[in-house]
């Protein structure tokens, strides 16, 4: 898990090669290879039970116990989202956003990630008393205080409402252009992935089965006409049809 | 729900010019309400209010025998004397005593050896199933052995008292510990808390409903011992008193002890649920 010298001076931020992992008698992912570059966004795409979860876990070292192997280089510092903003409900705002920072000044670079994020005024709040979306600015908020060189998401948008998604898809592309972490957005949306992403990954049968550079310049809309290529793309390799997949879209 | 309004929106969006236009109902529609309706104000005195306008009233017409319950009145002045000629005050003091003494060895020792169990797994293997089967056995069933051990001294009774305010507490506070949500846990560890700062700032706050919930039915159960003690095992206490009239046929003493135990549960469970409202701020309960 240790950042190896070569890496430091390299630009890779996640290098990955032959990852296997089993639950009991299930294999999940047989030989998975994966890099990402610093500064890069990659999304994972994958139908459920694919193993996006158990990839991005592996990667955050929060798989105590799953029996594997492998070979997995990932950078010291990394922050976490997950689909539930996972506050303290104990705790008021700020204090979620700092908890466990010991860097100088934790409540001013609390505070200056809540800023970014738009939420500054919220500070004192507690977390039952946020809406979905701002809830999900706090654990943004809370993952760029450690200023990571690498920010795992767990389909983070996954529970909010479509229009709050769209708002909260255009302040994560801010963050990430300022802070540059390497990013992997696990997600099951196809729009958010050629939204957000430099580079989107499809995961299949435990490997990665489809990896393609989205070369639209940002900022991008779903509408734009030159991601239709690589939405069918997408779909196909994630076996859906145009029809039902723009169904499937609309009713989430 | 609002989904379903930008679903909506898109919709428009899409066809501006094939939208219908759906009259809209004049009369607004009327919604029976099932949620419960805004309270009544001091609507936890009516009741009780209620009740003792009916006593008095069945006492001052003879409807209610003195000797079967004598009229709130009479148990009124009663009290008065009795705390005027000196008799009243020393078994106050003794049964608060007993009961205090009881409730702080009983809250302590659950608290501390909740946390032991619910702390560390060798922990828990000693004490969890052994305070589960103590469980089966209700704390009152003990006095027979404790008075072999201790005598009818004081000693006894706050022991019979802490073991039946030990038990609600252990239990309700160690199911907090063990029961900490694992997302909880996985934050703790992706924030990377050293052990000291997970208990501090995760599992502490996040097990002190539990506490409450135990501190609660612990204030409930240490009187409830006391009654019980006092009344067959004691010289002296609210519980005596009220056995000693038993004896002369004075109901006006026995509903003064009465009222005084009554006073005294109210008041405790009271200042439970204060310190309770204070610390735990954070949550909003649909009774606020």
């Amino acid at each position: 898990m240790a950042t190896d010298t070569e890496q430091l001076i390299g630009t890779t931020a996640v290098r990955v090669r032959g990852l296997h992992r089993q639950y009991g008698d299930r294999t999940i992912l047989t030989g998975l290879d994966l890099d990402i570059a610093r500064g890069e966004f990659v999304a994972l795409l994958g139908r459920s039970g694919s193993g996006k979860t158990t990839l991005l876990r592996t990667l955050a070292a929060l798989d105590h116990g799953v029996k594997g192997s492998g070979e997995v280089d990932v950078p010291e510092q990394i922050s976490v989202v997950f689909q539930d903003a996972r506050l303290l409900p104990w705790n008021r705002v700020l204090d979620n956003v700092i908890l466990g920072y010991e860097g100088p000044n934790p409540r001013e670079r609390g505070r200056a990630a809540l800023t970014e994020v738009g939420i500054a005024a919220r500070e004192a709040a507690w977390p039952s008393e946020l809406s979905g979306g701002e809830a999900q600015r706090a654990a943004l908020a809370r993952s760029l205080v450690w200023e990571p060189e690498l920010l795992l998401l767990d389909e983070p948008f996954g529970a909010l409402d479509a229009l709050t998604r769209t708002r909260m898809h255009g302040l994560l592309r801010e963050l990430c252009a300022q802070h540059q972490p390497a990013v992997l957005l696990i997600t099951h949306d196809v729009d958010e992935a050629i939204t957000l992403a430099d580079r989107v990954l499809v995961l299949d049968e435990g490997r990665i089965g489809l990896d393609l550079s989205v070369g639209v310049p940002h900022p991008r809309s779903y509408r734009d006409g030159r991601l239709a290529e690589y939405r069918e793309h997408l779909f196909a390799a994630l076996g859906i049809t145009e029809d039902a997949a723009v169904r499937t879209t609309r009713e989430n | 729900m609002t989904n379903t309004t930008d679903i909506a929106a898109v919709t428009a969006l899409d066809v501006p010019r094939s939208v219908a236009v759906v009259p809209r109902r004049s009369r607004p529609l009327r919604r029976r309400r099932l949620g419960p309706r805004r309270r009544i104000p001091f609507s936890s005195v009516i009741g009780p209010l209620v009740v003792l306008a009916v006593w008095s009233i069945a006492s001052a017409t003879g409807v209610l025998d003195w000797r079967t319950l004598p009229a709130p009145w009479t148990v009124v002045t009663e009290g008065a004397s009795l705390w005027r000629n000196g008799t009243l005050a020393p078994d106050i003091v003794i049964s608060l005593q007993r009961a205090a003494l009881g409730f702080l060895a009983g809250a302590s020792s659950g608290i501390v050896l909740a946390l032991i169990s619910g702390l560390s797994r060798v922990g828990e293997a000693l004490i969890d199933s052994t305070v589960q089967l103590k469980r089966a056995i209700p704390s009152l069933g003990m006095i027979p052995l404790f008075i072999l051990w201790l005598g009818i001294g004081e000693g006894f009774k706050v022991a019979i008292i802490a073991i039946g305010v030990f038990v609600p507490i252990y239990l309700n506070l160690s199911s907090a510990l063990t029961g900490l949500d694992n997302r909880y846990v996985e934050l703790a560890e992706v924030l990377r808390l050293s052990r000291w700062q997970f208990l501090r700032k995760v599992v502490f706050p996040g097990a002190l409903p539990g506490l409450f919930v135990g501190l609660r039915l612990g204030v409930v159960g240490s009187w409830l011992s006391l009654v019980v003690l006092e009344q067959i095992n004691a010289t002296s206490g609210l519980g005596y008193m009220m056995f000693q009239a038993t004896n002369y046929g004075q109901t006006d003493i026995i509903c003064v002890g009465l009222a005084i135990y009554g006073i005294f549960g109210l008041i405790s469970d009271r200042l439970v649920r204060l310190a309770e409202r204070r610390v735990l701020s954070w949550r909003r309960t649909l009774n606020s």
